[in-house]
């Protein structure tokens, strides 16, 4: 599968519209809920907890089974509908889920294991990616040995190993300590920017978005509504480091910032 | 260099601390303050060991009796366990059908079974084997079913993402994240295997130590009824620690 970086002219990677998700005790979860996201496009959604972010993630990911709710309007992943366990799509959660019992090699293996990839093509390619994300004398190291972050650093490598060209990222660094968070952050900078794939990446964290992103869609609490769909223009390659002192990037934040206050207070009146 | 300095202390204290008991048992019976006919003597034990191993060795046959039957109620039961467990774990409904009588069987005390079961199987191996397989059977059934039900909620859901089979999710998920608990439940299983066997052999047997230690015990037989207690313990511990010993090979991780 060729990466396409920035294809303006493709469809979309990524399409959602009209999407609606009622779960089966009729609380609606996701309203009306529409975007497109490009080829080799980051896109980050921020919003207030049990704004249905993770809901679509999972809709994308086919992970939402038939007896949770009802969906409506359209939802595609590269033109079509989503399957679970499709191989375009890589799914990296809050929490690590390295398989305790396996080596750190052996977990970041694991995606590529379960897809098919042979035993000596999946060996090499996770080294090399220990080896990118700082983990390079771990391979043998046991999940419990390791700290959290790098926890995480094994986990972007199992995410990063696997040749989708869709990448699904809930909260992946939304358990970390600032420092280790701006670590992982630039980290996951240098890998996108290395092949540009398209990122949906889910975050509570305004900074995070806005420093990763080319675009922060806001949503509103529940039912999840998308406010504002606002472009990063920040230049890119970025570091996130750098743009703790950028003034345009404080600018943007503000105003995402804004766009979002004004979500919470819109939704506190729509409460039923 | 001080962690085998101290392991050589506690090593002499505790040969110390066994010879002087052995030592005053040995002479308190010498001089009658014990009544040889229940206590016995730590000269006669060994004199008994030694001949039951070394210069007549007929103890080997029944220490082979009693560890056979144990081996293969252990593995009968755990086996059967663990398939129960998998079928329990994929069909809800056939666990809530069998659970009230499986809670009648493991309620009744097994060993009051002996008595039919040796009926049923006879005076050889397979009633020790029914037994000993119904006393492991529900130990490695509970903690089989619990381990299975314990897995890691984010492993499943991160495995579908990346295509995983129905087949691949059991082997490369659960069963791996059941290892531990399972085990527990194993190591419980061998032992009560131990317990099964020994308690039907003392109840009415051909071979095994159970009915050697009942038949020295109506003959007044004490440093024999010792002894054969001695090899008991021996073996309860060999067991014992040979299933941590594997644990620990096969749970490196934890």
């Amino acid at each position: 599968m060729a990466i396409r970086a920035g294809d303006a002219s493709a469809k979309p990677a990524l399409a959602l519209q009209d999407l609606v998700v009622r779960f089966a005790n009729q609380v609606l979860a996701v309203d009306r809920v529409s975007l497109d996201i490009a080829a080799g496009e980051f896109v980050s959604v921020v919003g207030p907890s049990g704004c249905g972010k993770t809901t679509v993630l999972n809709l994308l990911t086919g992970l939402i089974p038939a007896d949770q709710g009802t969906v409506t309007g359209k939802a595609e992943v590269l033109g079509k509908a989503p399957t679970a366990g499709n191989a375009q799509i890589a799914y990296m959660l809050a929490r690590d889920c390295l398989l305790p019992w396996r080596t750190t090699l052996d977990n970041a293996c694991y995606g590529m294991e379960l897809r098919g990839v042979a035993p000596d093509v999946r060996e090499a390619r996770a080294r090399d990616l220990l080896g990118r994300v700082g983990l390079g004398g771990f391979a043998e190291a046991w999940p419990k040995q390791l700290s959290h972050g790098m926890r995480q650093r094994a986990a972007l490598a199992r995410t990063f190993c696997l040749d989708s060209p869709i990448l699904l990222m809930d909260e992946p660094f939304g358990a970390l300590d600032a420092q280790t968070k701006l670590q992982l952050e630039d980290l996951l900078l240098d890998l996108w920017q290395a092949e540009r794939r398209t990122v949906l990446f889910i975050t509570h964290d305004l900074a995070e978005a806005v420093a990763l992103s080319d675009r922060v869609v806001v949503m509103s609490a529940r039912p999840g509504r998308i406010i504002a769909d606002m472009k990063i223009d920040l230049p890119r390659p970025r570091s996130v480091r750098a743009l703790q002192k950028s003034a345009r990037f404080h600018e943007l934040y503000a105003s995402v910032w804004e766009k979002l206050e004004e979500g919470l207070g819109q939704s506190s009146e729509v409460v039923h | 260099m001080k962690r085998s300095d101290n392991f050589a202390l506690t090593l002499a204290g505790h040969l110390a601390f066994i010879v002087t008991f052995l030592v005053l048992w040995e002479f308190a019976s010498k001089r009658g303050w014990l009544e040889p006919t229940f206590f016995g003597f730590p000269s006669g034990i060994a004199a008994y060991l030694w001949e039951g191993f070394v210069t007549k060795g007929q103890l080997w046959k029944q220490l082979g009796y009693t560890v056979a039957g144990t081996l293969i109620s252990f593995v009968l039961g755990s086996v059967l366990a663990i398939l129960l467990a998998l079928a329990f774990v994929s069909s809800p409904r056939l666990e809530r059908a069998m659970e009230p009588y499986l809670a009648v069987l493991n309620a009744t005390p097994r060993l009051a079974l002996a008595p039919l079961f040796l009926l049923w199987f006879g005076l050889g191996l397979g009633s020790k084997i029914a037994v000993g397989t119904s006393l492991s059977f529900f130990i490695v059934l509970a903690s089989t079913v619990a381990g299975i039900r314990g897995v890691n909620q984010d492993h499943l859901t991160l495995s579908r993402s990346l295509g995983a089979s129905p087949l691949q999710l059991f082997v490369k998920v659960t069963l791996p994240s059941a290892v531990p608990v399972i085990f527990s439940g194993l190591r419980l299983g061998l032992i009560y295997s131990m317990l099964g066997v020994i308690g039907a052999e003392l109840i009415a047997a051909e071979h095994g130590l159970g009915q050697t230690l009942s038949y020295l015990q109506s003959t007044f037989h004490m440093n024999g009824v010792m002894g054969v207690l001695v090899l008991l313990a021996i073996l309860g511990m060999l067991v014992t620690r040979g299933m941590s010993a594997l644990e620990k090979r096969l749970l490196r991780w934890q």
